[in-house]
């Protein structure tokens, strides 16, 4: 160690700094005040409604029972190949996201930490919150602008994905968790629109999907699988 | 000698159970450098303690994303630090906190010779305002590493980057600093 790292070192102890406060007690009393709330039956409710009405629509048309090919399933996310996608509307990266907020802000909405990737620059500033469920931020990785999407995994369907003939879906594992790569020209993404609708839009980027903890996470852009892999596993 | 790391491990078993007596005593044990670490990131007394508790709450409900066998202080400060950088960030702090040393000998330190305690006292004042004068990012660098005393490991953790930014940022940031001070001391 150098005679300046020495000083640097015997620096830190003379620091002024203030009075630690001592914070267990109020951490106890805010997890234990969570425990005492009900459990969201409402939203879980109006979740499982959601699907219930998601898949009877898709079942009740002659054309979609027929040509679903074949189905993946990821917690709280089904693929879903059929001979011909769903008429879907375009959408901007950001747009159709939700509220915009700090990512302080969104993670008091979700009730989670978000994971993300390391950044050089302190990171995104904004997220995007849906149905006080889904949070969404755009990140840079590999030069390019490319969005995160999470949610708490579930046992129900929260998104839906329907790709067509052209694309491919390939299971991966990312550290040991399951996902699957999605990469071909166009697939529909069917996600809550808000207010209980559901909405179906057009993606043309490529999309992993994965399970990172109690999380299910998705990154959608112009990536190879080989650059979704590598940010994928950085994701903290 | 207590081994920090299995116990750290049973108490993460046990809240990850529910038990929050367990978890009280993880932030019993940590808190203390979780406040300096988002103290020193914010520039906010105030902002470092609601950073603190929200941190080890978030903690607390992202247990089961902790990996086992992980060393825990290092995943606790990432969480409690992002908190902080983030209470920087929203409330547009764009000046640094300005470190001060506190003029008291520290204890067990031998009573210098006035002379002495002026030279050094000067000494650390020079330094310290050259680390002031340090960019946000290498000034930070040189408080998680230095002051805190955090591992390469625990400094990226904080700092939200990686291990070999650390090491390069922790270089650049005594190059300056050797340069600043030498040209102080010319005449």
């Amino acid at each position: 160690m150098t005679e300046l790292e020495q000083r640097l070192l015997s620096l830190g102890p003379e620091l002024a700094l203030p009075p630690e406060p001592d914070v267990a007690a109020a951490v106890l009393a805010r997890l234990e005040e969570r425990r005492r709330r009900p459990f969201p039956w409402r939203r879980v409710a109006i979740a499982i409604a959601l699907v219930a009405v998601a898949i009877a629509a898709a079942f009740a048309v002659p054309q979609a029972r027929s040509t679903i090919l074949r189905w993946f399933h990821l917690r709280g996310a089904t693929i879903e190949r059929v001979e011909t996608l769903p008429p879907a509307v375009e959408r901007s990266q950001a747009g159709g996201l939700g509220q915009p907020s700090s990512i302080a802000a969104a993670e008091r909405i979700v009730g989670f930490h978000l994971a993300l990737p390391p950044f050089e620059d302190g990171g995104p500033k904004r997220a995007y919150v849906l149905d006080g469920v889904l949070a969404s931020v755009i990140v840079q990785a590999h030069g390019r602008s490319v969005l995160l999407s999470e949610f708490r995994s579930s046992d129900f369907e929260f998104l839906k994905k329907v790709t067509d003939s052209e694309t491919s879906v390939e299971p991966v594992r990312i550290d040991g968790d399951p996902g699957f790569w999605v990469e071909g020209p166009r697939h529909a993404l069917i996600y809550p629109g808000g207010y209980g609708e559901r909405r179906t839009i057009l993606i043309h980027g490529n999309v992993l999907l994965w399970v990172h903890g109690d999380l299910t996470l998705r990154l959608e852009g112009k990536l190879t699988k080989a650059e979704a892999l590598r940010v994928a596993r950085t994701v903290r | 000698m207590v081994d920090r790391p299995l116990d750290d491990a049973k108490l993460v078993e046990l809240a990850r159970r529910g038990d929050l007596r367990a978890w009280e005593t993880i932030v019993r044990t940590y808190q203390g450098i979780a406040f300096r670490t988002a103290y020193l990131l914010s520039g906010s007394a105030a902002d470092a303690e609601e950073a603190a508790q929200d941190g080890f709450v978030k903690a607390y409900r992202a247990l089961g994303r902790f990996r086992r066998g992980s060393p825990l202080r290092p995943w606790l400060l990432r969480i409690v630090a992002n908190e902080a950088r983030n209470r920087r960030r929203s409330a547009g702090r764009r000046d640094q906190l300005a470190l001060r040393a506190v003029a008291a000998d520290r204890p067990g330190d031998a009573v210098p010779s006035p002379e002495a305690a002026l030279l050094a006292g000067e000494s650390r004042e020079r330094l310290l305002e050259a680390v002031n004068r340090l960019s946000d990012d290498h000034r930070d660098a040189v408080a998680c590493r230095f002051f805190l005393e955090l591992s390469e490991e625990e400094t990226a953790a904080a700092l939200g980057i990686r291990r070999g930014t650390v090491k390069s940022r922790l270089a650049r940031a005594l190059d300056r600093l050797r340069e600043d001070l030498e040209e102080e001391e010319e005449p």
